[in-house]
């Protein structure tokens, strides 16, 4: 609590900054440990993604590719069609990894609070501040068990994050995310040129997640690829992730 | 008359009859027995200009604060009680630096004025307490090298202003600033013409006790001029004052 109060409420006038302005957050258990053992938090009941997302920046935009299967476990396969991928700024994607509600639930937050910057303050939030923003949130909030990639595009360039389950917020060229992680790295390592068109960086984000569709039980059925530049968002999704390629 | 306006002038804000609320109004009045601050704005940055000159010759002048740093690229000049002026800066403060945890960004100016104004208007609408009796200029630079000058009112509403005064004599010193201000001033030209104008609000001044600090767009931080880089600008002053 801070020294000011709201003469109204009676509430801290200063508020939490690390905590979302809006929305009403479940209170369960206090986050016990990390994200591999996961504390009391219904660990054992959520589902989880399997997932491979990833995330490729360059001088003309930001691309995010992402698989679309939801699996329990990486054992069975509980939804083929699922988009991962999903605008939460007018020239920023985040994508879904972990646990699904509190992915969805994290993404409906970010989306609710770069609306609101952007309203109150007539022009959108940078990328970083999104990122940080999003790092607040997966440390100090009810999102446990996420490890989304950010991607946009804003005055000071293209921009790819990925956000770990703790809070940290990593910055780079190219990142991936999620259990196909190794195989989709090992397409692009070598690949990858900042200067790359961003055609090229499409067909290598969406050979990432074929590579990992292929090989990880958790990844699979198809693939969203999302395209950020100045203009905005545009999100495709495709059955058969040779499509992917060709289409443009 | 005299009746109908005392149910209405104490206690919590409410409205009189005709639509007044009192209370603000007359933490308007102890904004104007305050000494006056002035604010210019140009191109190149922001000045603020204070007098701290003190009722007492025994009093620590360094003690009497006018212009406080809010963060390193935001300062505020205050007019009227100095206590409660105070607790907004401290506000302020906090404001700015919570925007940097949350965003990793410094704050905007006027983001940072509309949450001080906000803060503000809660005490015009609430019961038990009173309204602020203090009147800030809140100068910067934005993130993105935009120079800002805001000013904040009892009521809670934010004006953005090119020049302004705040606190006693506003009126006369407002007169002075429109008949100087050019919207092509450089930073000197701004500091120059914020003190011709806090000159008239008072006797003669002097390097030690005027207070000019300003937020130059080339650096985004806040700057307090010292007694010594304070006198040329004193000095040009009184010959401009003797060419007359």
């Amino acid at each position: 609590m801070s020294d000011f109060v709201d003469p109204v409420t009676g509430a801290d006038a200063l508020g939490d900054p690390t905590a979302p302005e809006l929305g009403s957050i479940t209170t369960g258990d206090a986050p016990a440990g990390d994200a591999t053992t996961g504390g009391d938090r219904d660990e054992g009941a959520v589902s989880k993604t399997g997932t491979t997302t990833v995330g490729i920046a360059t001088a003309e935009g930001v691309v995010v590719a992402t698989d679309m299967r939801a699996s329990l476990g990486g054992r069975f396969v509980s939804n083929k069609s699922v988009q991962k991928v999903e605008q939460v700024h007018p020239t920023a994607v985040l994508t879904l990894v972990g646990s699904v509600g509190g992915a969805q639930s994290f993404i409906r937050t970010l989306r609710a609070e770069a609306d609101l910057y952007e309203v109150r303050r007539d022009e959108p939030m940078s990328v970083h501040a999104l990122a940080t923003l999003a790092g607040n949130f997966a440390r100090g909030g009810p999102w446990f068990a996420i490890n989304p990639v950010l991607g946009g595009v804003d005055g000071e360039g293209s921009h790819v994050y990925s956000i770990d389950p703790a809070g940290g917020v990593m910055k780079d060229d190219y990142t991936v995310t999620g259990s196909g992680m190794q195989l989709a790295y090992g397409t692009i390592e070598g690949q990858y040129d900042r200067e790359m068109s961003l055609d090229d960086a499409r067909d290598l984000a969406v050979r990432a997640v074929e590579a990992a569709s292929a090989r990880d039980t958790g990844s699979g059925n198809g693939v969203y690829v999302a395209t950020v530049t100045d203009d905005g968002v545009d999100i495709e999704g495709f059955d058969e992730t040779a499509d992917a390629l060709t289409a443009r | 008359m005299q009746d109908n306006q005392q149910a209405y002038d104490r206690g919590m804000t409410i409205f009189s009859p005709d639509g007044r609320l009192y209370q603000v109004e007359y933490a308007r009045e102890a904004i104007k027995r305050g000494t006056a601050s002035v604010g210019v704005r140009t191109d190149a940055g922001v000045v603020l200009a204070a007098d701290r000159r003190a009722r007492s010759p025994l009093i620590e002048e360094s003690s009497i604060e006018k212009l406080h740093r809010v963060d390193d690229h935001v300062a505020v000049a205050s007019a009227g009680h100095v206590a409660d002026a105070r607790q907004l800066v401290d506000f302020a403060r906090q404001q700015a630096q919570g925007n940097r945890l949350r965003y990793d960004e410094p704050i905007d100016v006027e983001t940072l004025a509309k949450e001080v104004t906000d803060y503000i208007q809660r005490y015009t609408q609430s019961g038990g307490v009173r309204p602020f009796g203090v009147a800030l200029a809140i100068a910067g630079v934005d993130p993105d090298g935009t120079p800002q000058l805001f000013e904040t009112d009892p009521s809670g509403t934010p004006y953005e202003w090119q020049a302004t005064a705040i606190g006693g004599d506003r009126d006369e010193l407002h007169g002075i600033l429109e008949d100087g201000y050019r919207t092509d001033l450089d930073l000197d030209g701004g500091i120059a013409l914020a003190l011709r104008t806090l000159a008239e609000s008072g006797d003669e001044l002097d390097a030690e006790s005027v207070e000019v600090t300003t937020v130059d767009v080339e650096s985004g931080r806040v700057r307090s001029l010292d007694p010594e880089a304070i006198e040329p600008h004193l000095a040009e002053l009184n010959t401009e004052g003797d060419d007359e």
